[in-house]
C-alpha cells in the first residue's frame, strides 16, 4: 500500500506544479499584447509607388540617415482618422529636420485609399502595398500601426494603435538625440 | 470490486493510449512536406495564424491578409525557399505567437512531450493493469483471520443449520 500512496502523492504534486507552472505563465502574460520583435532589428526594406498614381516611389534604403515614421493605415480604418492630428503635427514640425513621415496603406483598395487622402489633404507620402508585402515582413496584424526607424535604419519602437502627439514628439526628440549624439 | 477496478484501469489505458496516438498522429500529419506546389503552400500556411482574426489559421481564413499569406508562401516555395525559412520570416516579423504549434522549446515543448509521456503511463497503467490479473488469488485475509471451528462447535452448526432448513421448509 505505501508504495501507492507514494505514486498518487507524487502524481497529484506533479499535476498540481504543472498546472501551476502553466497558469502562472498564462497569466503572467496579455494575450492582447503582441511583441514588437523587430524593434532593435534592421527595417525590412522597401521600395513602393505613390498612391496617387504619379509615378513617385519611395525606397527605405535610399532613406538611410533620416528618421522616419512609418504609418500603417486604411481609409476604412476609424482608429485612424483619430492619429491623423497628431502626424500633421509631426509632419509639420519635423519636415525640415531630418524625419520622413510616410503613409503605407494596409488591407485597402487604391482607389478608397486614393479618395481619402484627397479628401483630408493628407500631406505626406502614402504608398500602395500591393499584396500586402511590407505590412507582412513588418508584421501587421490591426490597424494603425506606426514604426519609428531611427537614422541607421533600425526599428527604435512601434506604436500598435492610434499614436497621440506627445508619443511621436517623445520618439523623435529620442531619435533625433540618438542622431546627433 | 476487485472486478471493476482492472476494468477501470484498462479503460483508462486506453483512453491515455489513444489521446497519445491521436496527438502523434496529428504532429506528423502537420508536417507534411510533399505534394503540389498548392498542397505545400496550404501546409506551410496551416501552420500559420492569420494575423487579423482569432484561432484561424492562414490556410482557412477567408480574411484577404491570410490569402496575401497564401500568395506569398506560394511565391516563395516556388522561388526555392523552404517552409521553414517561410515559417522563420513571419516569427521574425510576428513573434512566435504566429505559429499555430508551440515552439520546441521552453513551455513549448510540454505538448510536444506529452504524447510520448501519456503513452509510456498508459503502458505502465497496462502493465499493471495486466500483471494483477495474472498474479494468483491470494487468500482472503478475512478468513484467515477466522477462528477454526472446533468438531463440538462443527456438530452444533450443523444441527442448527439443520433446523433453520427445517423451519423453512
Amino acid at each position: 500500500m505505501g508504495w501507492r500512496r507514494w505514486t498518487a502523492l507524487a502524481a497529484v504534486v506533479v499535476g498540481v506544479g504543472l498546472t501551476a507552472l502553466l497558469l502562472g505563465s498564462g497569466l503572467g502574460h496579455d494575450p492582447n499584447r503582441l511583441p514588437a520583435t523587430l524593434v532593435g532589428r534592421q527595417a525590412p526594406d522597401f521600395d513602393l509607388q505613390a498612391i496617387d498614381g504619379g509615378g513617385q516611389r519611395a525606397h527605405l534604403a535610399a532613406l538611410h540617415g533620416e528618421v522616419v515614421i512609418l504609418n500603417f493605415w486604411a481609409s476604412w480604418c476609424v482608429a485612424c482618422q483619430t492619429e491623423e492630428p497628431a502626424l500633421r503635427d509631426a509632419f509639420e514640425r519635423y519636415r525640415d529636420r531630418g524625419v520622413t513621415l510616410i503613409g503605407v496603406s494596409f488591407q485597402d483598395s487604391a482607389t478608397d485609399a486614393r479618395a481619402y487622402a484627397a479628401s483630408r489633404r493628407i500631406p505626406w507620402m502614402l504608398l500602395d502595398d500591393p499584396g500586402s508585402r511590407t505590412g507582412l515582413a513588418y508584421g501587421v496584424s490591426g490597424l494603425p500601426e506606426t514604426y519609428f526607424i531611427a537614422r541607421d535604419g533600425t526599428v527604435s519602437y512601434k506604436a500598435v494603435g492610434p499614436v497621440n502627439q506627445a508619443l511621436v514628439n517623445q520618439q523623435l526628440r529620442r531619435l533625433q538625440a540618438e542622431g546627433a549624439a | 470490486m476487485t472486478g471493476r477496478l482492472p476494468l477501470a484501469g484498462l479503460a483508462l489505458a486506453a483512453a491515455l493510449l489513444a489521446a497519445a496516438a491521436a496527438l502523434a498522429f496529428a504532429a506528423i500529419s502537420s508536417s507534411g512536406n510533399s505534394g503540389t506546389l498548392e498542397q505545400r503552400a496550404h501546409a506551410v500556411a496551416a501552420t500559420l495564424k492569420c494575423p487579423v482574426c482569432h484561432d484561424l489559421s492562414a490556410a482557412d481564413s477567408p480574411a484577404p491578409v491570410a490569402q496575401q499569406m497564401r500568395a506569398q508562401i506560394t511565391e516563395e516555395l516556388r522561388a526555392g525557399r523552404t517552409p521553414d525559412q517561410i515559417r522563420a520570416d513571419f516569427v521574425g516579423a510576428y513573434g512566435e505567437w504566429i505559429l499555430l504549434s508551440p515552439p520546441q522549446q521552453g513551455l513549448g515543448l510540454l505538448p510536444w512531450l506529452a504524447p510520448g509521456l501519456l503513452g509510456m503511463a498508459g503502458l505502465a497503467l497496462v502493465a499493471v493493469t495486466l500483471r494483477r490479473w495474472s498474479r494468483p488469488h491470494e487468500a482472503d485475509p478475512t478468513d484467515a483471520a477466522a477462528p477454526q471451528l472446533t468438531a463440538a462447535d462443527r456438530r452444533l452448526l450443523d444441527k442448527a443449520l439443520a433446523a433453520a432448513r427445517g423451519e423453512v421448509d
